[in-house]
C-alpha cells in the first residue's frame, strides 16, 4: 500500500502540538493556576466567581465583627463605670437616709451627688471612633446636654433607632443601644433618680423613695448591660466559625484554581522529551531519498 | 513490417516513450512541494500488431494517456472538512477574544459586583464617614467602567469579525472568478481532448480554498463543474461566476447578498459562516446578557437608594443613570448618577447615624435582578456560557483539525508525489532507455553488416 511520501506537515503538526503542551504547562507553573480564563474549565471559573465573593465577604463579616467587639468593649467599659457612680450615689443615699447629719454635711453629699449625675451624663456622651456611643443614630451631636428645664437636669438628644449589623450571610445584630434603653427609660431614668436623691439630701426627706429609685436604676442598667456581653459572645462564636468557612473557601478555591505543580512539571518534561524526539524526526526524513543513492 | 527496419522502428517508439515518462517524472518532481497537484502517470500500451504471414508482430510502445492520480470522494470528503474547520477556526479565534473580556476573579465585573456590596457593608459599620462613603461611590464607578468596557470590547469585536466577513466576501468572489475561468480552460481543453489535468489540480485547490471560507456543493456535469452553496445560492456556473456582494445595514454591519437576495442568514459554514454565526448570534447574546444585568443591577440599586435618606437627610436619588427603557445598550452606557459621597442614602429614616436603608441596598445583591437570578449568579452563568462556548469550539476545532489531517495523508497517500518513486522510475526508465538504444546500435550494426554482405 502507498503512505503518504510527505511526513512533513504531520510532523510539524506533532510539533504545534507539544509545544502548545510546553506552553500550558509552564503557564500553570509560572503562575501555579490551573483556571486561567474560562474555557479552560468553564464551570469551575464560575464557581471561582462565588467563592471570590464569598471570600471577600467573609473577610468583611470578620472585620464587621472586629470593630463591632472594640465598639462594644468600649460601652461596656463606660456602663460599668456608671455602675461603679451609681454605687458610689447609693451608699451616699444611705448614709444621708441614715444619719444624724448637719445641714453642711448634707450639702456637701449633694454636691457630690451633683459630680456623678455629670459623671454620668459624660459616660452617657461615650464615644467610639467619634461617634456617640448612646444616641441611637442621630450621631451628629452628644446625646446628653445638662438642661434646667428638664425634670431631671438632664435632656436626651439622641433617638431610639437600633441600627443592625451583618455579620453573616442572613446573619444580622444590633449594632447599638440608644440612650433610651439604659439612662432614660421610662420609669427607670437614672438623671431622674440621682437628682431625686440630691433633693432628698436638699428637703431632708423622701430618702427611702429616691434611694429605691437610685437601687431600681442601678439594677436597670446592670441587667441592660447583658446585653453587651451577650452580643460579644455572638461576636466571638461567629469569630470562629468564619474563620473555619474562610479556611475552607481558600481550601476549595485551591482546588479549583490551583495548578498540580507535579503534573504540570511532568507535563513539561515530555512535552520537550517529545518535541525533541519530532524535530530528532523531522531533522532525519529529509535526508534520505533514493536520489541520494543515484550516482 | 519487419525485419531489421522493423526493429529499428520499435525501438525508436521504446526510445520515445521512454523520454516522456522520464518527464513525467520530471515534472512530478519539480511540482513535489505544489499545494494541490496530483502525482502523474505515463500510462503505456504496446503497439498494434502487425499480422506477416501468420505471425502476430508487435510493433513497439505508446504512450495511452498522462494520467493524474486523484480520489474524487476523497476530495470531496476534503472539501467537506476544509469547510468545517474553517468555520471552527473562525469561531474559535473569535470567541477567545471575547472571553478575555470575561477573565479573572480578581477583575472584571464579577469582581466589582462583589467589591461594590462590600463597600457597602463596610459603610453600614459607620455610615457617617464620608471616606467609606466615597468609597461606595468609587466602586459603583469600577462597577460601571467594568461593565463598559466589556460591552466595548464585544462591540470591537463585533466591528472586527465585520470587517472580516466583508474581507471573506471578496477572496469567495476572487476565488469564484477564478474557479469559472479554469471552467473555461479545462473545457476548452477537453473538447479537442487534450491533458486539462494541470488545471483540474488548480481548480481542485480553488475549490479547496474555497470551501475553507464558504459552504460549497460541487456539482460535476459533462460540460464542467458548477458549484452552489449548500443552501442553492449559485457561485459558478461552468465559465461563469456569480459574485456576493456586501451592504451595510442600518445597525451597521454589513450583510451578505447573492445578487439582491440576503444570504447573511443562510450561509453556515466556512470560515464565513463561523464569522457570521459569532457576529450575529454569540456576540449579540452577551451583549444582551450583559445588558439585562447592568440594567437590572442599576434599576434595582436605583430603586434601593431612593427608598432611604441621604447625610442631610433628604430623601434617596437614583445612584445610576436610569439604564435606557428596555436595557439596549445598558451595559455601555451604565454610569454612576451621584458625585457627592453624602448623597448615598445610608439612612432609613433620616438621622444621619442609620444604615437602615444599607440593610436595603445590600439586599439587592440576593434580589433576582435579571433572569430570576441573583447578579452575581447571573453573572457565573454568563462566563460559565462563554468559556463553555470557547472550550467547545476548542474540542471541535482540535478534533476537526485531526479528521483533516487523516483526510490529507489520506490524499497524499493517493496524489501525493514520492521522491523515492520517482528516483525508482527515472532508474527504469534510464535502463529502458539505454536498451533501447543498445537496440538501436545492434540494428545499426547488423544494417551495416546486411549492406557490405559481399565486400571483402
Amino acid at each position: 500500500m502507498r503512505v503518504n511520501p510527505n511526513l512533513t506537515p504531520d510532523l510539524l503538526a506533532a510539533l504545534t502540538q507539544t509545544r502548545q503542551v510546553t506552553q500550558d504547562a509552564l503557564l500553570q507553573l509560572a503562575n501555579g493556576r490551573r483556571v486561567n480564563q474560562p474555557s479552560d474549565d468553564p464551570a469551575a471559573s464560575a464557581i471561582l466567581v462565588q467563592n471570590h465573593d464569598q471570600i471577600v465577604f467573609t473577610s468583611r463579616y470578620l472585620q464587621s465583627l472586629g470593630s463591632i467587639q472594640s465598639q462594644f468593649q468600649t460601652a461596656d467599659s463606660a456602663l460599668s463605670s456608671v455602675i461603679v457612680s451609681l454605687q458610689r450615689a447609693i451608699t451616699l443615699g444611705v448614709e444621708g437616709a441614715n444619719g444624724p447629719l448637719s445641714d453642711a454635711n448634707r450639702a456637701a453629699i449633694a454636691t457630690e451627688l451633683q459630680g456623678i449625675q455629670d459623671q454620668i451624663v459624660s459616660l452617657g456622651n461615650t464615644t467610639f471612633q467619634g461617634t456617640p456611643l448612646f444616641a441611637g443614630t442621630k450621631t451628629s451631636s452628644p446625646p446628653f446636654v445638662k438642661d434646667t428645664a428638664s425634670p431631671s437636669g438632664v435632656r436626651y438628644d439622641g433617638n431610639n433607632v437600633v441600627n443592625s449589623l451583618q455579620i453573616g450571610d442572613g446573619y444580622q445584630v444590633a449594632a447599638n443601644k440608644p440612650g433610651t434603653q439604659l439612662f432614660v427609660t421610662a420609669g427607670h431614668d437614672v438623671f431622674q433618680a440621682i437628682s431625686g436623691l440630691i433633693t432628698a439630701m436638699q428637703t431632708n426627706s423622701g430618702f427611702d423613695t429616691a434611694l429605691s429609685a437610685v437601687r431600681d436604676s442601678f439594677d436597670y442598667i446592670s441587667s441592660q448591660r447583658v446585653f453587651y456581653g451577650n452580643v460579644l459572645n455572638q461576636a466571638q462564636a461567629q469569630t470562629t466559625n468564619l474563620g473555619n468557612t474562610k479556611v475552607q473557601l481558600s481550601q476549595q478555591e485551591n482546588t479549583l484554581a490551583s495548578a498540580d505543580i507535579e503534573a504540570a512539571a511532568s507535563r513539561l518534561v515530555n512535552s520537550q522529551a517529545a518535541t525533541n524526539a519530532t524535530l530528532a524526526a523531522i531533522g532525519k526524513i529529509s535526508q534520505l531519498n533514493l536520489f541520494d543513492f543515484l550516482k | 513490417m519487419s525485419g531489421l527496419y522493423g526493429s529499428l522502428s520499435v525501438a525508436l517508439s521504446a526510445l520515445l516513450v521512454s523520454q516522456q515518462a522520464l518527464e513525467t517524472s520530471a515534472n512530478n518532481v519539480a511540482n513535489a512541494n505544489t499545494p494541490g497537484y496530483s502525482r502523474q502517470r505515463t500510462v503505456l500500451t504496446p503497439g498494434d500488431p502487425v499480422v506477416l504471414g501468420g505471425l502476430s508482430i508487435g510493433t513497439g510502445v505508446l504512450i495511452q494517456k498522462l494520467e493524474s492520480l486523484r480520489d474524487p470522494i476523497l476530495e470531496l470528503r476534503l472539501n467537506q472538512e476544509t469547510q468545517n474547520q474553517g468555520q471552527l477556526d473562525a469561531t474559535l479565534g473569535a470567541l477567545q477574544q471575547v472571553q478575555v473580556g470575561f477573565t479573572g476573579t480578581d477583575s472584571g465585573i464579577g469582581d466589582s459586583i462583589t467589591k461594590f456590596f462590600d463597600s457597602l457593608q463596610q459603610l453600614s459599620i459607620d455610615p457617617t464617614n464620608l471616606s467609606l462613603r466615597q468609597a461606595v461611590l468609587t466602586a459603583a464607578g469600577n462597577l460601571a467602567t467594568n461593565f463598559n468596557t466589556a460591552s466595548h470590547s464585544l462591540q470591537a469585536q463585533s466591528t472586527n469579525l465585520d470587517l472580516n466577513v466583508v474581507q471573506t466576501v471578496a477572496q469567495i468572489n476572487s476565488l469564484t472568478t477564478q474557479i469559472a475561468a479554469l471552467n473555461k480552460q479545462i473545457a476548452n481543453l477537453e473538447n479537442v481532448h487534450e491533458n486539462a489535468s494541470t488545471f483540474v489540480d488548480q481548480r481542485q485547490e480553488a475549490i479547496r480554498q474555497l470551501s475553507s471560507l464558504i459552504d460549497v456543493s460541487v456539482i460535476q456535469s459533462d460540460s464542467g463543474i458548477t458549484l452552489t452553496t449548500s443552501n442553492g445560492t449559485a457561485l459558478v456556473a461552468q465559465d461563469r461566476s456569480f459574485q456576493l456582494t456586501t451592504q451595510v445595514t442600518a445597525g451597521g454591519i454589513h450583510k451578505v447578498l447573492a445578487g439582491t437576495v440576503d444570504i447573511t442568514a443562510l450561509v453556515t459554514s466556512g470560515k464565513l459562516g463561523g464569522l457570521l454565526d459569532v457576529r450575529d448570534k454569540r456576540i449579540p447574546t452577551f451583549q444582551t446578557n450583559l445588558d439585562q444585568l447592568a440594567a437590572g443591577l442599576a434599576t434595582a440599586l436605583n430603586t434601593a437608594n431612593r427608598a432611604g435618606f441621604d447625610l442631610n437627610g433628604a430623601v434617596g436619588i437614583d445612584l445610576f443613570v436610569p439604564p435606557p427603557v428596555g436595557g439596549v445598550g445598558a451595559a455601555a452606557s451604565l454610569s454612576v448618577a451621584i458625585a457627592d459621597p453624602a448623597l448615598v442614602a445610608a439612612s432609613s429614616d433620616g438621622t444621619p447615624g442609620s444604615n437602615g436603608n444599607l440593610a436595603v441596598l445590600s439586599a439587592v445583591r440576593d434580589q433576582a435582578v435579571a433572569g430570576g437570578k441573583k447578579p452575581l449568579d447571573f453573572y457565573s452563568a454568563v462566563l460559565f456560557q462563554v468559556g463553555s462556548d470557547t472550550a467547545n469550539a476548542l474540542a471541535d476545532s482540535n478534533a476537526s483539525q485531526l479528521i483533516l489531517r487523516q483526510l490529507q495523508d489520506q490524499r497524499a497517500s493517493v496524489s501525493g508525489v514520492s521522491l523515492d518513486e520517482e528516483a525508482s522510475n527515472i532508474i527504469r526508465y534510464q535502463s529502458a532507455y539505454q536498451a533501447a538504444a543498445r537496440v538501436v546500435t545492434t540494428v545499426s550494426t547488423m544494417l551495416d553488416l546486411a549492406v557490405n554482405l559481399g565486400k571483402d
